[in-house]
């Protein structure tokens, strides 16, 4: 059985355009976190997100792409991860074997909502021919395909907060299983006025800053922005001589079958997950150096989070950094997992792990190595990827280094 | 040895009715679900009908509680598990634990219900909304709802692939058995009709009528002009087999193989197209390591769409070339319409069903087919005969062509 491999990264985030610009963010601990800009927050109670700022793709793309802005984003990313994986001008494969799997949450209803803000009397106003484009989600697959001459199957991920790991977990299947070569994975998403009202109504917001594992932790912080990642059969990267940068070696999927928006109190299905992805990967519970948590700075997750990771890791869990990058970019929904995977593959090229921001009270509940506000230099190899979506729908990838 | 996928349920809710029964009667019964659309104000637009859910009762599957923050299509949905569920004979107390996951396709979602809820927001101070009107607004909370309602732990996802959505959440599913994460999955589809779907499919042009033709479902005939939008839930119990045998399940049929092609990257010719749907087709016979000739019959993606119903003819009897008169084909969106995101579930039960009885529901709608079409269309009347091996095709316009291969078990 051969290997997946990880071989290009991109990354749109509220911290920075591109990789690299993202990370020196990352590793300089900055906050994502602004006054929305995109929507008038007057009639709510929290007026502020993780808005990607400066974004600019070149001119002659910026028309030809979509009017939807999370096309551009996701366009990006791609195109980034491509360059670094040497497949942007490739001319030599079998494209029929290049498949695409996004995970997005809601960033098709952005330009619906545009349209609809200027017309707000009758809801089909809110419909022309633009909004008729971007609708259904797989608008995303289908300009990406188009556009980087993906010929393969391609699918959406609509798996909430979860939907990133989903689609990675998608594509590692269909590479071990030969059905195809090169997965273009990840995903993207925006901040609809809609999600921004849910969460808002659920009390689930954090009014100034995302704290995640903080004892005075109030909420999640809402952002926005693309990840991307090239994953690829371990034989058919070895054979055009590509740079890998990890392999992607095992994930778990499990639902809490709990609640719509509480995570089960003892962590179920978080537990089942990382210990399936940990038994998938073949990997020992004590050879992982580093967990993304999903880390939402919401009072249950990240409780319910450290009782999980207690369980799977028993006493190593005290030795195991483990922070949350939602404390700098926010909550990217439908991107969050996708964007964490490509900061795990950095971790593993660089050896650093960015720090949890905003913390400023311990908090007994909460008390793993959570690599507070500031960067850490370390030697490590194996990293857990965690996210548990509403609706306790949770999934769990391993990156490791190539060995 | 990698592990056999069967079917060991069915629940259905669609135009046709809400019973196994009832939508098998309707196809076989040369009975259409279409009629004009009862929930839409469709005055302004040309295009009037369409295949919807009527009277359905979701209580007397889910009970009252909570029904009234759901939206249509989690109705639906879990509606059509829990039939499904009844019909495997599987406990229902939670006792599968992390051994039951569900996959679901849908491409359209309740898109409609998250822009009624925008709608709310800026007609109203936003904050003061109640947290129960998003209660079931993502596009994965039909999903999560069935999840804790039959306390499913293993995997769970939803799938949007446009119109191969079910399909291939139902090979993703059989996939997940395969590769040991759980015994049990629900897999299948879920669409429902609104404003908001009705108007894309209307202003891409896709739907009959538009023009001012006929507005009729007719698959395959000269006269078609377009598809008819439709509604439902489709969904199938898969199970790996050996749990299936130790606990004396009634088995309806195998998942057999899969095989899919995508049409999205570039302007394909009507040929590359063509040839697209073939190798589709060769895949999924290949995977089910059966030959073109071991298939009794074919349930086709066509709905009357000007330019693919002759893509997908072309490529049959490509496929087949001169024997392709042996091959019958049946095209039940003939009857049930256009259900995009869960057609292909609605298809490849019928199949199942056929399978079960020997009996392929004919083709109705049907008058006259182009002369270049060399199909054994199923006409006039069902078809009487033993099958054995099956292929459902289903096809997106601009994405993916997936084909599943069903068999009797034996």
């Amino acid at each position: 059985m051969t290997k997946v491999v990880v071989t290009g990264l991109g990354l749109v985030t509220p911290v920075g355009t591109g990789l690299k610009k993202s990370w020196e963010s990352f590793i300089q601990g900055r906050d994502g976190a602004n006054e929305m800009k995109s929507f008038d927050t007057a009639l709510y109670k929290v007026h502020r997100s993780c808005e990607v700022e400066d974004f600019h793709l070149d001119v002659e793309l910026e028309n030809q792409i979509s009017e939807n802005t999370i096309h551009k984003y996701v366009y990006y990313a791609a195109r980034e991860a491509l360059r670094e994986s040497g497949l942007l001008d490739d001319k030599e494969s079998n494209r029929e074997r290049f498949g695409i799997a996004i995970g997005t949450l809601a960033a098709e209803l952005t330009p619906f909502e545009r349209l609809l803000r200027k017309d707000t009397s009758l809801k089909d106003n809110g419909f022309d021919k633009i909004v008729a484009a971007v609708y259904p989600p797989n608008s995303i697959t289908n300009i990406l395909a188009k556009y980087f001459n993906f010929e393969g199957p391609t699918m959406i991920s609509l798996n909430a907060c979860s939907s990133g790991n989903h689609a990675i977990a998608w594509a590692y299947d269909r590479l071990v299983s030969n059905k195809l070569d090169v997965v273009m994975v990840g995903g993207g998403d925006m901040i609809p006025q809609t999600e921004f009202t849910h969460f808002h109504n659920l009390k689930a917001l954090a009014p100034d800053k995302c704290q995640p594992f903080d004892k005075n932790r109030k909420g999640l912080m809402i952002g926005e922005g693309a990840g991307i990642l090239i994953m690829e059969r371990y034989d058919y990267a070895k054979k055009r001589g590509a740079t890998i940068i990890a392999e992607m070696a095992g994930y778990g999927l499990s639902c809490d079958g709990f609640h719509m928006t509480a995570p089960h109190p003892e962590g179920e299905g978080a537990v089942k997950c990382m210990s399936d992805a940990l038994k998938m990967a073949k990997v020992n519970p004590a050879d992982i150096g580093y967990i993304n948590a999903h880390g939402t700075g919401t009072p249950h997750n990240d409780k319910t989070e450290t009782i999980a990771i207690k369980k799977v890791f028993g006493d190593h869990a005290y030795k195991i950094p483990c922070s949350s990058t939602k404390s700098m970019v926010g909550h990217l929904m439908g991107a969050a997992s996708a964007v964490e995977s490509v900061i795990c593959c950095l971790v593993l090229r660089y050896g650093i792990i960015p720090p949890t921001i905003n913390y400023e009270t311990p908090d007994p509940e909460c008390d793993l190595d959570i690599v507070p506000n500031k960067a850490r230099e370390v030697k490590i190899s194996r990293i857990v990827n965690n996210s548990f979506a509403f609706g306790g729908n949770n999934a769990t990838t391993i990156f490791t280094k190539l060995e | 040895m990698r592990k056999r996928v069967v079917i060991t349920g069915m629940g259905i809710v669609s135009p046709l009715g809400n019973t196994k029964e009832e939508f098998w009667n309707g196809l076989i019964g040369g009975r259409s679900g279409i009629a004009p659309m009862a929930s839409l104000d469709l005055s302004p637009y040309k295009s009037k009908l369409g295949g919807e859910v009527r009277n359905l009762q979701p209580e007397i599957h889910l009970g009252k509680k909570g029904l009234r923050y759901l939206n249509k299509g989690t109705h639906f949905l879990g509606s059509a598990t829990k039939m499904a569920f009844d019909d495997s004979k599987l406990p229902q107390d939670g006792s599968l634990g992390d051994q039951i996951g569900i996959v679901i396709g849908s491409s359209l979602g309740n898109f409609s219900e998250t822009t009624d809820y925008f709608h709310e927001i800026i007609r109203n101070n936003p904050s003061e909304l109640s947290p129960m009107l998003s209660y079931d607004v993502a596009l994965n909370s039909s999903i999560n709802y069935v999840s804790v309602i039959f306390k499913v732990k293993g995997p769970v996802r939803t799938v949007s692939a446009g119109f191969t959505s079910s399909i291939d959440a139902i090979e993703d599913a059989s996939r997940m058995i395969q590769n040991g994460f759980a015994k049990v999955m629900i897999a299948g589809g879920v669409e429902q009709i609104s404003i908001d779907l009705y108007l894309i499919f209307y202003l891409r042009k896709y739907l009959s009528g538009i023009n001012s033709e006929q507005e009729i479902s007719a698959p395959f005939d000269v006269k078609r002009n377009g598809f008819i939008m439709a509604e439902g839930s489709y969904v199938i119990i898969l199970e790996e087999l050996q749990h299936a045998l130790e606990r004396g399940a009634t088995i309806y049929a195998e998942i057999k193989g899969f095989g899919n092609t995508y049409v999205g990257a570039k302007n394909y010719s009507t040929l590359e197209r063509v040839s697209s749907v073939e190798k589709a087709m060769q895949e999924a016979l290949r995977n089910a390591g059966i030959k073109k000739e071991d298939l009794d019959c074919m349930s086709a993606n066509a709905n009357g769409c000007q330019i693919q119903d002759p893509i997908e003819a072309n490529a049959i009897q490509f496929l087949y070339g001169e024997d392709v008169k042996h091959i019958p084909i049946s095209a039940i969106k003939s009857n049930v319409g256009e259900s995009y995101g869960t057609a292909g579930a609605a298809q490849l039960v019928s199949t199942v069903m056929s399978i079960n009885t020997g009996i392929i529901p004919h083709i109705i709608n049907h008058a006259e087919k182009e002369p270049e079409n060399n199909l054994n269309l199923v006409l006039d009347k069902p078809l009487h005969k033993q099958i054995n091996h099956a292929m459902v095709n289903n096809m997106d316009y601009e994405g993916n062509n997936s084909c599943m291969v069903v068999s009797r078990f034996s």
